[in-house]
């Protein structure tokens, strides 16, 4: 019997095992298993091409007592998702291959692939919990152990933090699945099986619940504060994978899980979600304007990425759910390769900051040009890949909730005057009195082929999205009001 | 018509752009980086060649616009990119690729040894491709991409010397002005599609030329207008481009007569039938053009910078075209556009000719006089061009303006006036700059016997734009026959058309009215002469009026740029107020402090329980007390 869903996540899990195992050497193994993952989600993503109507795999396993069953389901949505997992660590992979690491380093990056593919996977509200939960133990310790100088307090908020959302999501789906016990006698943790008419009046509350618990990981404003700290002092490839796909577990939360079992219920939230989701914007570019240090900037203007993302996902048409989908892998690409490329320069001068450098563009002309590149993709330039999805989601959101969508478009104005700034202190000043620019060589040909790889996808995703548009669109047809 | 019927020359526009930047970045520039202009060259020549090639085809009546393949799609909705090649469109684009080209040629000789030659030129023809696909794009979406290429390469132009800190502020400047307009096309272009579900130019025509009242369109109308103000430096928002003369002197020419201040104009060209639609909107477009116009006039006949005092003149004369279109007159706004863009570039290769000439980044007044003799053909050359600015008969700039003038003049009140003292104006800031900089020399300026003629591949560029600059004129019935091909296949009834084709038959642009025409060049001529007693009858002047009120005045632009910069102050400091006080500070602090909290109750809770074994000796005397007490009672 051949299992595909179960075995996209088992090859990572196996990779962890066979890391930790490999001791010196488990980068290689590191570097083999994520291609393999890789080129897992490729054969079955092209197997299944969403040609017509929905792409969905089943596997459903037996059931267990209280009606758990180990049910996998993949359409184009988690298909995507996964593919942007895979696609990141091999990246990380490859991006941390001369890092001074001991085996747990890689062994966690694989563990967390394997959690994060079971969360887009589950449709069994026990398993999708219990991945969600994995996820945070593999990142705890990428942050705990090879962050830099403030890791133990980053990990331990990110813990908490992100915890107590997840708590909050645990009480509401006992909630959901106690109820729907009561009222119909059967024990189910099914997506696809519970309904919300069975809470009667707790509907709300467990929808509250709900999102709360998603909103964390997004992370709306003011449920973002761990955000910052967190991608400040993990390492270049744990912020790629955080902002990367961990962040995106939230709006996949709300896609699959929220708005699906309450469509009327997120629709009457809409003024509160989509007001928080445009602030959020807003809020974001303010806090990464007065920045000074270059990761704390990129972590601010995640939230204002998200915004868009949830803007566009809330206002539940076409254009908005499609493009905030896709804003999920650009924000993915963009944010990664600046987070990537803030690595590199740490690596080079352990600094960060925006008045430690200076003059790059001269000494490291390479470096310039793929940060200023993700930088204006960043920050939404057409023909880029930000740019088509700020601009559905937006589109979108401006038919269903005109004056947020309005509000978050001030958002998009922002974006250039905290990334260009930035930009030029770093790349085009010339070099203060203790600027660490000279320990900073150019890029080698390993990072480069990393970047070159990051900015050509940019660049298809801003000039042919039709085809990308197309994969995620059939999966989030039901979800349009 | 489908893609293969499409003519080659419209493919080349863009394959010979893109493949000479590709084959430049991967190639050139580690080969023989100081070669890197060679193919751009080629590529500008057969860009040229194409555009006049598309010219002539439109000029016989083969306009076409065309869906090439579909750029994005969800659900119902869909973004085609395509190709529109009509008169408007290509009269723009004709003149953008010979002045273009011959900026380029001229850039080679004045790049020359830069130690950024090969990243200079691939910067520099990325922006022209900008502006290229910026003129033939058929829809919203597609014009809205390039409008933003050509505002992220005017950045990397402006900054383009980044060691200067002037350099960078100016980028930076010209940047977040540009998106604060691109925040109006962009919220345009969304409302286009939420009240038209297309984005196409012709079927947007079509649909407005249906008669149904559409609620969102003055809304529309006022974001794209508000975009155009960004583009074209035009008051409110006009501020960044006399800054952004701090890049190297070719980027200014290219940015003032070709690729980037025209795009606004353009913009509004392609939007009026949309924005005539509006009631009151196309008097506001003149309102902002006139005072543009007029302002502007007045302040670059205050400025010691060379090139600023070009920078405000160009302000001053894309208001004039916002004046023309406010009035209905796109013809005139366009042939205006057109000639401005000859007589622009030579002026601004001129200055750049000085300024190679003295080695310096920028020239200023003080740094020359009496260059008429040491610098003859560029003293031609800027002759020819300034009496072209100045509207001296029989150069372009006459007839040009003449059309504007005429416009105005058949409006009436406040706006004719206005543009009879933009004539006089420009006349006078124009002649100013003549004879401070190619008279004298006055005792406050330095000598300028060393300096010597620029080299041919400088001069020779700079002659022909001039000569361009001064046969202009010709170009009016060719360019009303663009435009009427143009509007020949806008759709019928479309109330926009009527205001465009005013007068019966196909002349649109006005025919000499001899009263305008003479009026105008009175007030040439008195322009002219007042330049002349300030500048040569009492050659002090200019240095003499300057401290105190009147030039603080001129040079805060009558205290916009004031406001402005503490707007901009005051928005970095709420950000840095959020950033650091609220979030940091507040809100992260109260979740900080919260955990900090729960820590100290913890360890409130641990003292209690130290394993002592007295404590809980005492612990267990209270809890049978209490048991005790309950149990009694």
């Amino acid at each position: 019997m051949i299992l595909p869903l179960t075995t996209l996540w088992i090859v990572p899990l196996i990779g962890a095992a066979v890391c930790s195992m490999m001791g010196s050497r488990s980068k290689h193994a590191a570097l083999i298993f994520s291609a393999a993952f890789l080129a897992a989600v490729g054969i079955i993503g092209l197997l299944q091409r969403p040609t017509e109507g929905l792409l969905v795999i089943n596997e459903i396993g037996p059931a267990w007592a209280y009606g758990i069953s180990y049910r996998l389901s993949a359409d184009s949505l988690s298909i995507g998702l996964i593919g942007l997992t895979a696609f990141l660590n091999l990246i990380c992979v490859i991006a941390s291959w001369e890092l001074e690491v001991s085996a747990g380093y890689w062994a966690c990056f694989m563990a967390l692939s394997a959690a994060l593919t079971g969360v887009f996977l589950a449709r069994d509200l026990f398993f999708f919990y219990i991945f969600w939960e994995a996820t945070l133990v593999p990142m705890f310790f990428i942050i705990g152990l090879w962050g830099s100088s403030n890791r133990l307090h980053a990990a331990v908020k990110f813990f908490l933090f992100t915890f107590l959302g997840s708590v909050l999501m645990l009480l509401a789906l006992l909630a959901l699945v106690s109820a729907h016990h009561r009222a119909t006698g059967v024990w189910t943790w099914d997506l696809a099986v519970l309904d919300a008419g069975t809470l009667g009046s707790a509907a709300p509350l467990v929808f509250w619940g709900l999102v709360l618990g998603f909103a964390v990981k997004i992370p709306m404003v003011p449920l973002h504060t761990w955000l910052p700290d967190a991608h400040t002092e993990a390492p270049a490839a744990g912020s790629v994978m955080l902002a990367g796909v961990m962040l995106k577990m939230g709006v996949y939360g709300l896609l699959r899980v929220a708005l699906p079992l309450f469509p009327i219920l997120s629709w009457d939230a809409l003024p509160i979600l989509g007001g928080l989701a445009a602030f959020s914007t807003i809020y974001g570019a303010l806090c990464a304007m007065a920045q000074t240090d270059l990761k704390r900037m990129i972590a601010y203007s995640s939230i204002a990425h998200l915004g868009f993302c949830l803007l566009g996902v809330l206002s539940r048409t076409s254009q908005g759910l499609t493009g905030g989908a896709l804003q999920l892998v650009n924000h993915g690409l963009t944010t990664g390769a600046l987070f990537l490329m803030v690595g590199f320069l740490y690596e080079r001068s352990h600094k960060r900051g925006l008045s430690d450098f200076g003059d790059l563009a001269s000494r490291a002309p390479y470096l310039a040009f793929f940060f200023g590149f993700s930088t204006l993709a960043s920050i939404g330039l057409p023909g880029l890949n930000g740019f088509v999805g700020e601009f559905l989601s937006l589109s979108g959101a401006l038919s269903a909730l005109p004056v947020l969508a309005f509000a978050g478009m001030f958002g998009v104005t922002l974006a250039a005057a905290y990334a260009l700034p930035a930009f030029q202190a770093v790349f085009w000043a010339p070099a203060g009195s203790g600027s660490v620019s000279a320990k900073v060589t150019d890029l080698n040909y390993r990072e480069r082929a990393v970047l070159w790889t990051l900015s050509g996808l940019m660049l298809w995703i801003g000039l042919a999205p039709r085809p990308w548009l197309a994969w995620f669109e059939p999966a989030l047809r039901g979800l349009v009001r | 018509m489908t893609a293969a019927q499409v003519p080659l020359a419209a493919w080349l526009l863009f394959a010979a752009p893109v493949s000479a930047i590709l084959f430049g970045f991967f190639v050139m520039r580690r080969v023989k980086p100081e070669w890197t202009h060679l193919p751009i060259l080629l590529s500008c020549v057969i860009v040229t060649a194409a555009a006049f090639w598309l010219a002539a085809d439109v000029y016989t009546g083969h306009s076409f616009d065309l869906n090439l393949f579909r750029w994005a799609a969800a659900g119902a909705f869909g973004v085609d990119f395509g190709l529109r090649i009509d008169g408007p469109g290509v009269a723009v684009l004709a003149m953008v690729s010979l002045v273009g080209s011959l900026i380029h040629l001229y850039a080679a000789g004045y790049m020359k040894g830069d130690a950024a030659f090969g990243r200079f030129f691939l910067i520099f023809h990325l922006f022209f491709l900008a502006m290229i696909g910026l003129l033939t794009a058929n829809n919203y979406v597609q014009l809205y991409l390039f409008w933003e290429l050509v505002g992220v390469c005017s950045y990397l132009l402006v900054g383009f010397w980044f060691h200067k800190e002037s350099a960078r502020a100016a980028a930076l400047k010209a940047f977040i002005t540009n998106r604060i307009g691109d925040f109006g096309l962009l919220l345009a272009v969304l409302l286009i599609v939420l009240q038209f579900k297309v984005t196409h130019f012709h079927l947007l025509y079509l649909k407005a030329a249906s008669g149904v009242s559409f609620a969102l369109l003055p809304l529309i109308g006022v974001c794209l207008v508000w975009a155009a103000c960004a583009k074209s430096a035009q008051f409110p928002l006009y501020f960044w481009l006399p800054d952004a003369m701090e890049g190297p002197t070719p980027t200014s020419a290219l940015m003032h007569a070709a690729t980037m201040v025209t795009a606004g104009v353009f913009l509004l060209v392609r939007s009026w039938p949309l924005i005539a639609l509006v009631p009151g909107l196309p008097d506001l477009v003149a309102w902002i053009g006139g005072v543009t116009a007029l302002f502007a006039a007045i302040i670059a006949g205050t400025k010691k910078d060379l090139k600023r005092i070009l920078a405000y003149s160009t302000v001053s004369h894309l208001g004039l075209m916002m004046l023309a279109l406010g009035l209905g007159q796109v013809g005139a706004a366009l042939f205006h556009l057109v000639v401005h863009g000859f007589f622009k570039a030579a002026l601004f290769l001129c200055v750049g000719n000085i300024a190679h000439a003295l080695h310096q980044s920028t020239v200023n007044v003080d740094d020359v006089g009496g260059l008429h003799k040491s610098m003859r053909l560029t003293y031609l050359s800027f002759l020819l061009a300034a009496l072209s600015l100045a509207g001296v008969f029989p150069l372009g700039g006459f007839f040009s303006k003449d059309a504007i003038l005429d416009a105005a003049w058949h409006h009436g009140g406040p706006l004719a006036l206005m543009s009879m003292l933009v004539a006089a104006g420009s006349a006078f800031y124009i002649f100013r700059m003549l004879f401070l900089v190619f008279y004298g020399a006055r005792s406050q300026q330095k000598d300028a016997a060393h300096v010597h003629e620029a080299e041919p591949i400088l001069g020779i560029p700079v002659l022909f734009l001039a000569l361009g600059a001064a046969a202009a004129g010709l170009l009016k019935a060719p360019l009303e026959r663009f435009v009427v091909s143009g509007l020949r296949g806008l759709p019928s009834g479309l109330p926009g058309l009527n205001l465009v084709l005013n007068l019966p038959g196909e002349l649109f642009l006005p025919h000499l009215n001899w009263i305008v025409a003479g009026l105008g060049t009175l007030m040439a001529a008195l322009g002219a002469a007042t330049a002349w007693r300030l500048t040569m009858s009492d050659p002090g002047f200019d240095w003499r009026w300057r401290g105190g009120v009147a030039e603080a005045m001129f040079e805060s632009d009558f205290g916009w740029k004031i406001l402005i910069d503490r707007g901009a102050r005051a928005v970095s400091r709420v950000a840095d107020c959020i950033g650091r006080v609220l979030d940091k500070g507040c809100l992260d602090g109260l979740i900080e402090g919260m955990a900090g909290l729960t820590r100290a109750a913890g360890t409130l809770i641990a003292r209690s329980a130290q394993g002592r074994v007295n404590d809980y000796l005492w612990w267990m005397v209270i809890g049978t007390a209490l048991l005790l007490g309950r149990v009694l009672r």
